[in-house]
């Protein structure tokens, strides 16, 4: 990796296409490296993700999207053979250091996955765990109110103010989903990660969570996997492409879906691999 | 764009003749294969519903009996007896004593060879004075009266009025019910009492309560350490060579007999622990030992079953390890772990062998009234009956098992009961 990549070097390139816009930078990343055992997943990845922009990783399947974003909020430590070399901070302090409580991290870095995964509990209870677990309510009232913005915050509400007490379970998909996104912004976090939130959902239930992600855009500093590219184009701003574990090219989503300085970058946007 | 090669599609193809003969055959061995299948199978569930209906009925025609007591109706004259004893005591606690003092057995004895001849004493139980005691107490005004009371028979009348045992009795038998003295009731006694060495006096109680007190220490031992265990197991510990050799012990453990077992019990808790002989206490650790590993394997099982999305969810909230474990993992593994305990315990329920190595085989006339008394339990009851000779044991043992077999229906209904409670949709 040389210093091209670096994200910093890349502001004078973004200039061009849009104007400058102040930033302040939620979670740094140097010289990240992820091992699982022998396997070197990801090399030396550095990237800032700010607080004003949606940023996308897009990559081949199996390029280290989710590993890398698992790193950021030390989700690899349930993987007794993942091993994390390097630095990452949030708001300057060290992740990683022995003085970070995990527990407080991921409350502070919230995550969305894949596949949809409510508890098979109602769905205030999902909504009010976090925030019960975190003593986040001292009484029923504060956490009936933090369920209530929660959901409406992720476009919910409407839908289910008239079953809180159904499961979370006997939700569509897509509402599932957000009932996942309602559940992370429930803990109030600083980040949310989502990985791949879409890929188990119809169109108009991905057209839903996309419009979700451009609300919530500024009120959190949002880092969405996707592998669907008209995805990564529609909702970010930055865009992260990965490849065999590097970062390629990081960048102003317009400039890289244009006008990409990679070769592998334009392969992959013109689908040559995929 | 960069698409591999087009196979080659030039090659010719000859159709497959899905009608010719070769086919219709094949077909035809595969249904025929598929109705031997079939029948195998049904033939199977036939054979083994069979075993089952035999043993009930046989259990049904002989254990009813065992559940009534025969009663011949004995006339006394109280007024003509003048037995020392006032109507207030009676009333009173000292009621047994003053009855006992005052000489109702041979009254009542007396009474018996003035109904049913020389051999009166025998045709009746000999506790049968307890009962009129009883009729006694509850009606105090029979003292100056004459009255007919129904007491139970004796086990050779019983065999008597069966068509076996003594001449003499068969000739008594004969006459009573030719007068219609003889009935028969339900007998509360067996469900109230203990063991006993007359079998028309003998009580399953002291077994049920024995069994009950067991079950709820092996219970209290096995359930808590089983659970704990399995969740350190599947959560915390590191796998490595360790944690097989554990886990390979474990299984091994489970498939260890019973009697085994029983050695151990005797060995620790017995001859080192000096805790006390055939109580129990000692039955119920021993039985836990027994089915630990069972709980321990069931658990695992259901802990490993809890879909890993559950786990990330809860860690992304920011859930500590243990809320993890306790809020999500342990409740949705609860249906698993909650029917492999009761599997557990219906085994150590009809557990005997290691019973018996630990004392619990002693006649034990008294239910036990805390977990260190001695006391048997419903197998080994079942066990000391069977070896009796005398045929009122029987009856009583097919009573006994079939008490035994309604906790064990009762265990699996609640098993089943549970599981459908606790079971989640995905
Ligand atoms: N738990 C794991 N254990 C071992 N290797 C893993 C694990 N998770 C991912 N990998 C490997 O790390 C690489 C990156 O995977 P991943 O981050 O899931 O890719 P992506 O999300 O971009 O498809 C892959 O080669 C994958 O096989
Ligand atoms: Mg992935």
């Amino acid at each position: 990796m040389t210093d091209t990549q670096a994200p910093a070097v890349r502001t004078d390139n973004t200039e061009r296409a849009t104007p400058k816009r102040e930033t302040h930078i939620k979670m740094a990343a140097r010289d990240v490296n992820v091992f699982y055992g022998t396997s070197h997943a990801i090399r030396d990845v550095s990237i800032d993700v700010d607080m004003e922009n949606v940023t996308a990783f897009i990559g081949p399947s199996g390029c280290g999207k989710s590993t890398f974003l698992r790193t950021l909020n030390r989700m690899n430590d349930t993987i007794p053979i993942a091993r994390v070399t390097g630095d990452i901070t949030l708001d300057g302090e060290d992740i990683y250091s022995p003085d970070m409580d995990v527990v407080q991290l991921r409350a502070r870095v919230g995550m969305v996955f894949q596949k949809p995964n409510p508890f098979p509990k109602s769905i205030y209870e999902n909504v009010a765990y976090g925030p019960r677990i975190h003593g986040l309510a001292p009484a029923k009232r504060d956490l009936d109110g933090i369920v209530e913005s929660a959901l409406k915050r992720a476009g919910l509400w409407e839908e289910v103010k008239d079953r809180l007490d159904d499961s979370g379970t006997a939700l569509s998909g897509g509402q599932q989903q957000r009932l996942c996104i309602a559940r992370a912004i429930a803990v109030d976090p600083e980040v949310i990660l989502m990985d791949e939130p879409c890929s188990a959902l119809d169109p108009i239930a991905t057209a839903k969570i996309e419009e979700l992600i451009h609300a919530l855009r500024g009120k959190y500093a949002i880092v969405i996997v996707t592998h669907n590219m008209q995805q990564a184009a529609r909702v970010s701003q930055k865009t992260a492409f990965f490849h065999l574990g590097h970062l390629v090219e990081y960048g102003e989503t317009s400039e890289i879906f244009t006008n990409p300085r990679e070769e592998r970058t334009k392969d992959y946007i013109t689908g040559r691999y995929g | 764009m960069n698409n591999p090669p087009a196979p080659d599609a030039g090659a010719p193809r000859r159709p497959t003749d899905w009608r010719g003969t070769a086919m219709q055959r094949r077909i035809r061995r595969r249904y025929a294969a598929e109705r031997r299948f079939r029948l195998i199978g049904l033939g199977a569930v036939v054979l083994s519903a069979g075993f089952l209906a035999f043993l009930l009925i046989t259990m049904l025609s002989n254990g009813i009996a065992g559940f009534t007591r025969t009663e011949v109706t004995l006339p006394i004259d109280f007024r003509a007896a003048q037995l020392d004893v006032t109507p207030q005591q009676l009333e009173s606690r000292g009621a047994d004593l003053a009855l006992a003092g005052a000489g109702l057995e041979e009254l009542v004895e007396r009474s018996a060879t003035a109904a049913f001849g020389a051999h009166g004493p025998d045709v009746i139980s000999p506790h049968a004075w307890t009962g009129v005691r009883d009729a006694l107490k509850d009606d105090p005004s029979l003292l100056n009266r004459k009255a007919a009371i129904s007491v139970p028979v004796s086990q050779d009348l019983k065999s008597a009025l069966d068509g076996a045992g003594k001449p003499e009795m068969q000739a008594i038998a004969a006459k009573l019910k030719q007068h219609d003295m003889i009935g028969s009731s339900f007998d509360f006694g067996f469900l109230m009492s203990a063991d006993s060495t007359d079998p028309t006096d003998v009580g399953i109680w002291g077994a049920v309560k024995g069994s009950l007190f067991t079950m709820l220490v092996t219970l209290a031992i096995a359930f808590p350490i089983g659970v704990l265990s399995a969740v350190y197991l599947e959560e915390y510990a590191r796998k490595n060579r360790w944690t097989d050799l554990i886990e390979v012990s474990i299984n091994n453990l489970a498939a260890v007999p019973s009697i085994i077992f029983g050695l151990l019990g005797l060995a620790v808790f017995l001859s080192f622990m000096n805790l006390p002989r055939s109580a129990s206490l000692v039955g119920g650790l021993t039985l836990a030992l027994m089915i630990m590993p069972v709980i321990v394997i069931a658990s695992r099982n259901a802990i490993k079953a809890v879909p890993p999305s559950i786990r990330d969810a809860a860690l992304g909230v920011g859930a500590s390890k243990v809320q993890v474990i306790f809020h999500h993992v342990l409740p949705l593994a609860l249906p698993g772990i909650l029917t492999g305990t009761i599997i557990g315990m219906a085994r150590a329920l009809g557990e005997t062998a290691p019973l018996l190595m630990i004392g619990m085989r002693a006649f034990i006339a008294q239910p036990p009234e805390g977990l260190t008394d001695p006391a048997t339990v419903l197998p080994v009851q079942i066990f000391l009956w069977s070896d009796q000779i005398s045929r009122g044991f029987v009856e009583r043992t097919s009573a006994a098992i079939i008490v035994l077999l309604l906790f064990l229906l009762a265990m699996n209904a609640l098993a089943i009961y549970l599981r459908n409670r606790f079971e989640t949709r995905w």
